[in-house]
């Protein structure tokens, strides 16, 4: 294992996110814009909708990694202090993690309802 | 013309100070001109400068807000008052001269030499026209730091990312036909510090005196280490 945080693949990692992100949120105006689901049966059937459910499990992991690499290199560069920036990484890391927790809950519970 | 010069000597002075200069502008004058005639009214006064005329990189300054070369620098393209100041986030060791030692540190880390793993063959090695073009807009960098000393992620960590000036010639080198050391030169530059500290904020292509443009070197050094991981 290397002894440093990855380099190469952090910022891969972000330009393919980024690249997933823009082409989402470009359907979901379009969505918004096309056939705007009106009523809360509407928005449960569109976010329980399979590959709709996929998609967006998808964009939700990509805003993560991306929200990730992101909160990773303004520490990296701001936070010298070994044991504050470990402690602000652990906090910003259990934090995506919970929100990843909470967003795929929310998916899955409307594909089960839907 | 009135200039605003930053001035410090660390063995008199608790602080810097901003010290108000009068010049009078003669046709063509430039800022190094400008300096020397303040030179002349106070001898105490220090800033390095050499040639004169953009070759040696030895007058980097921040003017304004601006890294530029003093000698290159018409006044009268100059907004008064003019401020001049050291390069950003160096050492000062006095007035206008900094420490520039971290900035070579990082140059010499990248190997800034063609490195053959062939026996040196008995003539010199040949370039086709096009494998040559390659290295315009990178051989002609003349070190001077103002784009180094103009990136906000070199000010942040300059004992560990070696900053704009020193990865377009670790480019200049991986982009020449004749180095045989491009595995090793990427790997060297693996990890979160010595390349990927750089978020494209492009101050580095905004000042660069011999118009060269270290952003796009850094994105050719990523593509190309994506390519060999891929």
């Amino acid at each position: 294992m290397s002894r440093q945080a990855s380099g190469l693949r952090a910022w891969a990692l972000q330009r393919i996110s980024a690249v997933y992100l823009g082409l989402y949120i470009i359907y979901f105006l379009g969505v918004l814009l096309i056939c705007p689901p009106d009523t809360y049966e509407a928005w449960k059937a569109f976010v329980g909708d399979p590959w709709g459910s996929m998609a967006m499990l998808l964009f939700f992991s990509s805003l993560l990694l991306h929200a990730w690499v992101g909160v990773r290199d303004v520490l990296i560069d701001y936070v010298h202090p070994m044991m504050i920036r470990v402690t602000l990484l652990t906090v910003f890391g259990i934090g995506l993690i919970g929100s990843s927790f909470s967003i795929a809950k929310a998916i899955f519970l409307a594909g089960l309802q839907s | 013309m009135k200039f605003i010069v930053f001035r410090y000597n660390p063995d008199l002075d608790a602080t810097p100070r901003m010290q108000e200069y009068d010049v009078e502008v003669t046709r063509g004058m430039m800022l190094r001109d400008a300096l020397l005639e303040i030179k002349r009214q106070d001898e105490s006064f220090s800033f390095r400068h050499s040639c004169g005329e953009g070759v040696c990189g030895s007058d980097g300054l921040n003017v304004n807000g601006t890294n530029l070369l003093g000698c290159i620098t018409r006044v009268s393209d100059l907004k008064e008052p003019v401020k001049v100041r050291p390069l950003p986030g160096r050492p000062v060791i006095r007035d206008l001269v900094v420490d520039m030692s971290q900035f070579y540190q990082q140059y010499r880390a990248v190997e800034p030499y063609l490195i053959r793993r062939d026996p040196l063959p008995e003539q010199e090695i040949l370039q086709s026209p096009e494998e040559r073009d390659k290295l315009d807009g990178l051989y002609e960098c003349i070190m001077c730091g103002c784009c180094s000393t103009s990136c906000p992620s070199f000010w942040w960590n300059p004992d560990k990312f070696h900053g704009p000036q020193a990865l377009l010639q670790s480019w200049r080198f991986l982009a020449d036909s004749r180095d045989q050391a491009t595995d090793e030169r990427l790997d060297a530059l693996e990890g979160p510090y010595k390349l990927f500290r750089c978020h494209t904020i492009m101050n580095c292509v905004d000042v660069c005196p011999k118009h060269l443009n270290p952003t796009k070197a850094i994105g050719k050094i990523k593509e190309l280490m994506l390519e060999r991981a891929i």
